[in-house]
């Protein structure tokens, strides 16, 4: 009997590492400073998380399709500085739409080279980094946007409205995860992304149309990244061209860390959110801590890296790994 | 590196061309290897004034280049003009350390090197003919005064806490603009006390993160000093979310539109005035008259004066 309870928990542990992980840091952060856990931090962390996590629910997909995405940082860049320079110049209820259309059309791009080409994903959307970031700067003549009059507009709404005390950006995070979670978990296009990451060519050969699957997941995440740039936007009224930069790689560990497969065909959306929060509250509670803010970047990555240790030990029921 | 270095020199090569080619009575050909154009609108605005100055001139070329942030292209692109053999080169560093062996390279080649906008090391001294730019220690102390007579006027210089948002670390202007408002708070306000300094990278969103966290953390603050005004404004924005916006006093440096509107509006307190158009014709003047032969102090400052509420308009609005 007692060994069936322990089975039960090694299980439990096996299956949640990254959940335990997140709980360990969580109650460690509150005993080090208890302002931690206050409920208007805990909503300022998840509000400032939502835009790194409403784009990493994009890239899950393209990661368990067995592919990258680079782009997404300089890509949300883009969204932001186009839909603030358009709102001034044809109005809100215009500009989002236009944003959204113009950023899905940058993935619809990348999603014919990686789907239909057969290129190189990594190649593809590193480029695309880089062109992007360009479009971005030709587009904006290099100048930060910002919307003229804040006051007279009801653009502010997707990142500092809210409903019942829930500020708009987690609720927006919350319902674009359980509407992912649902397309993945539950339906056959979910399942085809599972089938061409795991094993493209066995897929093909299933009937499974491998390249559109590809092109989807890509014209998921650039929808991600345009919600994501829209509450950015929303959020700070006005931009700098550089505002997603480097956010790729941070939306990269977090879906990593939430424990989706690199080499595609694992992963699920509940996960990648732990990973987001993760990353969200390590950087709060290092700053809370007051640490030295040259030590915060090291510190940062040594809880990532044991994060997964924790997740993978878990998974092997040992920290080491037995096989040489 | 090789990518990189051959790319920068087809670039060099062909704004060289068109440089060398468009006019046919020049004396001085300048070159001039940026930072990051398009990180943000001083720099943008910065390249536009330089380029006009140059134009205006008859008697200069310019090869005008950009090192995207990136040292080891800033570093080929030093190379690149040392080979064209311009006449000097003006460099706006994006790593104080780093860039110094290609900056001595160019010394031994025997063309003059102008530092703009944020000076090399010490050790690089002497490989540089003159330093052209803002003097940011003394933007640090003046937003320390300036923090401190506004707290003087609010009667509360004896008990005010202060938190600081600094540049992007290890980046010279933003170490410099800290030394100099650590240095001379204590001595003008000697009761202030200076709790905490975190980075805001020059970035407004990171900056507004910071400062949510510096509210949940500290329940008394009343000054804000940040490196730059669009660091400034971030925190503001986090200050007016939380509702706390009304008791703090803010200071930046770099005085943006996006902070020179926030103090019409009374939001914020005062900052330091720099123009990029100075600060661009100071570079372009300052080489042109080490071409010259003139006699150029080594440190050329142009003056960054303070602003605040109160006397903000005898100045124009920052177009960037």
């Amino acid at each position: 009997m007692a060994e069936l309870t322990r089975k039960g928990l090694g299980g439990f542990l096996a299956r949640q590492g990254i959940l335990v992980a997140f709980a360990v840091f969580m109650i460690a952060f509150a005993v080090a400073n208890p302002r931690f856990i206050d409920i208007d931090n805990v909503f300022g962390v998840i509000r400032s998380s939502a835009i790194l996590g409403v784009m990493a629910l994009g890239v899950t997909f393209v990661v368990i399709g067995g592919n990258l995405d680079l782009s997404v940082g300089s890509m949300m860049s883009f969204s932001t500085i186009v839909v603030l320079d358009l709102h001034d110049k044809i109005g809100p209820t215009l500009a989002i739409p236009s944003m959204f259309l113009m950023t899905m059309a940058l993935g619809a791009f990348i999603g014919i080279l990686v789907g239909y080409l057969k290129l190189n994903s990594l190649i593809v959307t590193l480029g695309m980094l880089s062109a992007i970031h360009g479009l971005t700067l030709t587009y904006s003549g290099g100048k930060n946007m910002d919307i003229a009059d804040k006051e007279g507009t009801w653009f502010a709404v997707f990142g500092q409205g809210g409903i019942a005390g829930v500020p708009m950006p987690i609720l927006m995070f919350a319902a674009l995860a359980i509407i992912l979670s649902i397309i993945l978990s539950r339906t056959p296009f979910g399942r085809k992304v599972y089938a061409v990451g795991g094993n493209g060519v066995a897929a093909t050969f299933s009937g499974i149309p491998r390249a559109r699957v590809v092109f989807m997941t890509y014209l998921m995440s650039s929808f991600c990244v345009a919600t994501a740039g829209l509450i950015q936007a929303s959020r700070s009224m006005g931009s700098q061209n550089t505002v997603g930069q480097g956010m790729e790689l941070e939306v990269l560990a977090a879906v990593i860390l939430g424990g989706a497969s690199l080499l595609g065909g694992a992963g699920t959306i509940f996960k990648t959110v732990i990973g987001v929060l993760i990353l969200g509250f390590i950087q709060n509670g290092l700053l809370l801590l007051g640490l030295a803010f040259y030590a915060q970047y090291v510190v940062t990555w040594i809880i990532i890296i044991l994060a997964v240790w924790l997740d993978i030990a878990a998974k092997r029921g040992g920290l080491w790994s037995r096989i040489a | 590196m090789k990518i990189s270095t051959k790319l920068a020199l087809a670039a060099t090569t062909a704004m060289f061309g068109t440089a060398a080619f468009g006019e046919a009575h020049s004396t001085y050909t300048i070159g001039i290897t940026q930072n990051n154009v398009g990180v943000d609108s001083y720099q943008t605005t910065y390249e536009q004034a330089f380029i006009a100055a140059a134009e205006a001139n008859d008697n200069v070329d310019v090869v005008v280049l950009d090192a995207g942030g990136d040292v080891a292209r800033q570093i080929a692109q030093m190379e690149d003009l040392i080979q064209q053999e311009v006449d000097a080169i003006i460099i706006w560093p994006t790593n104080g350390e780093a860039v110094i062996p290609a900056v001595r390279k160019a010394s031994q080649a025997e063309i003059p090197v102008i530092v703009t906008n944020s000076n090399i090391a010490e050790q690089g001294f002497d490989f540089v003919a003159s330093f052209s730019g803002p003097d940011n220690i003394t933007q640090g102390s003046r937003s320390a005064e300036i923090m401190c007579d506004r707290f003087k006027d609010l009667g509360i210089e004896s008990e005010a806490q202060v938190v600081q948002i600094s540049g992007q670390p290890g980046y010279t202007t933003a170490i410099e603009r800290a030394q100099g408002f650590e240095e001379r708070l204590p001595e003008v306000c000697p009761d202030v006390t200076l709790v905490e300094t975190q980075p805001g990278d020059w970035n407004r969103e990171k900056s507004q993160q910071v400062m949510e966290a510096f509210l949940v953390k500290y329940d008394d603050i009343d000054g804000v000093y940040s490196g730059d005004d669009n660091m400034g404004v971030g925190a503001l924005n986090a200050a007016l979310a939380a509702g706390r916006a009304e008791g703090i006093t803010f200071v930046g440096a770099t005085n943006f539109a996006v902070g020179y509107e926030a103090m019409g509006r009374g939001e914020y307190w005062g900052s330091i005035y720099q123009s990029p158009v100075d600060d661009a014709e100071a570079a372009l003047q300052t080489a042109i008259d080490v071409l010259d032969g003139e006699d150029v102090p080594f440190l050329n400052y142009f003056d960054t004066p303070k602003i605040t509420q109160d006397n903000m308009d005898e100045f124009t609005k920052p177009v960037f």
